[in-house]
């Protein structure tokens, strides 16, 4: 007799990972206008003391429980699992949705918790200039080996003293092919197309990510710290605002398989777990080069529970879990050994590990100093005016 | 004599004293707890965003600064090098949403909370009460999704307006995208605050004096005039206090418009958001617009109080 279907079954299960990844990146912009907890004052570095609040109240194994504070989706239950039943840690995950959110929460003192985060290339350089992280002990790190030669020594951090490389991705367009046919190739199809595609844009609320974009596309780097540039770049955003739905960083999936969306700017891990889930959708780098970010694991000065925290980076930069890392959630592993077993399909996916020739055309984002004034002033008028 | 002069007079000011102790023991117990609770999470907080909104371009990491007025000039004196006048634009955008969206919940609000106290059977009211602010018991967050399902271009409302226009051969009517525009902010907003709105002009029309309407039909007056001259003066201060508890709160909302409001749609409340948790975490600046806020609220509040009060003394 066949079963009943259950409200679990595959149909309506397709669109749980993505539904999931919304909420929760929602409730993380949510959580982040509280700044919850914000327990210290401005100005006020945190003091260890400060952490013996984290709970302790584990299963009896006195191996205490990890708080992670990552991205929304870069962690699985599965993984989580198999990590409690390795240590006998329990880890509990809190999630963000940018950069800068992450930061003014632990600055804020609100992260006093988290002994693991997952800061992107350029906040692993501001946070160090910050003096807010721990040096990484090599002695207690195993198979960093393993991590591709071109992370053993990142500009972000020269020898990966603060941090340790977990995946890298793009950033690019995603679209429903039914609505788009004519292939995408650049940035430019966004303002070339502007009125046939009226609110049907989104992108990126991310400031760096956006006005970077827009810098690229008129052939400046994501990094230029030229006032005139920045205004260049300022003035191509305006033009292109009337048709833009909104500036949104997560949530476009339902719009995009409904037509209501037909092209938005997106992260490849969110895009490919996208694809993933509905062929329909289509991802791809645009040819005058895009962002290409690399996300670190790093132990805050403020970490309670530093040996969890070992435990959790071995975890990870096993190959194993790392592969699994990639194939589950489509962030492109910065582990040599897990690529090379992958499957071809992926490891081929150039939408996933692009080529040499693209990538040579992207950019990383590093810290732009004093010029993130300006950078503030044109994306506050973008986004305000 | 001088001894028990002083005696009797030690014994009234003890008397005294005790007396007037005793009078504030009363008073204290029952505003203690509370009055701690406003210094230690209301006023100190407020007093320490004031502290920060003083020191020029603060950050998290500074460690102080001198003080001066530039958060405040940047955003008011267009005389600074620093003013943009897109503070004052977004400090107006608040102000019309918030304005557009009391107005459209008191309208809508007054007919259902007359009915409601009026007109509804005695045995059903407080069930009607109750299931009118059911939609609280779900947080804002998911009825502002919901409402994202509801207008988007191929959503509910669409369907709707092309099903009806199916149905009347020839007329074809209008479909516009919603989603993403001012309106959707405006109905996100009030749908929103209906509800405490309802609630505050039923209590206030439930007190309503029923004899007093049937005096002025008695005495010529048309339901018009009845209900200008009679009914609103009753429900005014309900009228005052509603509309400010509306014009805050969607005043200082993030989540609708920042969901539904598209990409010019920022609001002081997402501008202050970005100062907090943006590239250049300049939290003086987020904490004068905070200041700007909590001044542009309690200025309203201010007027508005002293509106109903004026009014609702006049009639007595």
């Amino acid at each position: 007799m066949p079963r009943k279907r259950s409200l679990y079954s595959t149909q309506f299960r397709r669109l749980g990972p993505t539904r999931r990844r919304f909420l929760q990146g929602s409730a993380a912009a949510i959580a982040g206008v509280t700044l919850a907890n914000c327990r210290q004052n401005i100005a006020v570095q945190p003091e260890p003391e400060e952490t013996a609040a984290t709970p302790t109240e584990s299963g009896g194994t006195g191996d205490g429980v990890l708080h992670v504070y990552t991205w929304a989706d870069y962690v699985n239950d599965e993984m989580v699992q198999a990590f409690t039943e390795k240590t006998g840690i329990e880890v509990i995950i809190d999630i963000y949705d940018s950069n800068e959110t992450m930061l003014a929460k632990m600055q804020a003192g609100g992260g006093d918790a988290y002994s693991i985060i997952y800061p992107s290339d350029y906040m692993v350089q501001q946070m160090i200039e910050l003096a807010m992280l721990a040096s990484v002990d090599k002695e207690r790190i195993i198979g960093i080996d393993n991590i591709f030669d071109k992370w053993q020594d990142p500009v972000y951090d020269s020898g990966n003293t603060f941090s340790v490389p977990f995946a890298w991705g793009t950033t690019g367009l995603l679209y429903n092919t039914e609505v788009i046919t004519d292939n995408p190739e650049d940035w430019d199809y966004l303002w070339d197309n502007a009125s046939s595609l009226s609110r049907r844009i989104t992108l990126l609320d991310d400031v760096r990510e956006t006005m970077g974009m827009a810098l690229k596309s008129l052939g400046y780097s994501y990094n230029s710290t030229d006032p005139a540039e920045i205004e260049e770049a300022y003035n191509k955003l305006v033009e292109i605002r009337p048709s833009l739905a909104s500036f949104m960083s997560f949530g476009f999936e339902d719009g995009l398989l409904s037509g209501d969306l037909a092209v938005v700017m997106a992260y490849s891990v969110d895009a490919l777990s996208s694809i993933d889930e509905d062929d329909r959708l289509n991802y791809v780098i645009p040819v005058s080069g895009s962002s290409v970010w690399t996300d670190a694991m790093v132990i805050p000065t403020t970490a309670p529970n530093i040996d969890a925290a070992y435990e959790w980076i071995n975890f990870n930069l096993d190959p194993a879990i790392a592969q699994l890392n990639t194939e589950t959630l489509f962030n492109a592993t910065a582990n040599k050994v897990a690529f090379d077993n992958l499957s071809d399909d992926l490891k081929n996916n150039e939408k996933l590990f692009p080529p040499e020739e693209i990538l040579a055309r992207c950019e990383g984002i590093a810290p732009v100093g004093e010029a993130s004034a300006i950078y503030d002033e044109f994306w506050t008028r973008v986004t305000s005016a | 004599m001088a001894v028990s002069f002083g005696k009797r007079h030690f014994r009234d000011v003890r008397h005294g004293l005790g007396q007037r102790l005793k009078s504030l023991i009363g008073p204290t117990a029952l505003l203690g707890p509370a009055g701690i609770w406003l210094v230690l999470f209301l006023v100190l907080p407020t007093l320490l965003i004031l502290d920060i909104s003083l020191v020029p371009g603060l950050r998290p990491e500074d460690t102080g600064g001198a003080y001066g007025l530039g958060n405040y000039s940047q955003v008011f004196n267009p005389f600074d090098v620093a003013f943009d006048i897109v503070y004052l634009k977004v400090v107006g955008r608040s102000l019309y949403y918030a304005t557009v969206a009391t107005l459209a919940c008191l309208v809508l609000g007054f007919p259902v909370a007359y009915w409601l106290a009026v007109m509804a059977p005695r045995q059903w009211r407080n069930f009607l009460v109750v299931a009118f602010i059911l939609p609280l018991w779900t947080s804002s967050l998911l009825r502002a999704y919901a409402w994202m399902s509801i207008l988007r271009p191929t959503g509910l409302l669409n369907s709707l307006i092309n099903g009806v226009s199916s149905l009347i051969p020839g007329v074809q009517l209008p479909t516009t995208a919603w989603l993403y525009t001012p309106m959707a902010v405006f109905i996100g907003l009030t749908y929103n605050f209906l509800p405490y709105m309802v609630l505050i002009l039923y209590a206030s029309l439930e007190k309503l004096d029923i004899s007093l309407l049937e005096a002025s039909a008695d005495l010529g007056a048309t339901p018009r005039q009845t209900f200008w001259k009679v009914t609103v003066p009753q429900t005014l201060p309900g009228i005052a206090a509603g509309c400010l508890l509306v014009f805050i709160t969607s005043m200082g909302d993030f989540v609708v418009p920042t969901l539904l409001g598209g990409a010019s749609s920022t609001t002081i409340s997402r501008l202050i958001y970005n100062q907090f948790l943006g590239i250049t975490r300049n939290w003086g600046l987020g904490s004068a617009l905070s200041m700007v806020l909590i001044l542009a609220v309690s200025l309203a509040i201010a007027l508005l109080l002293k509106y109903g009060d004026r009014d609702s003394v006049k009639e007595a």
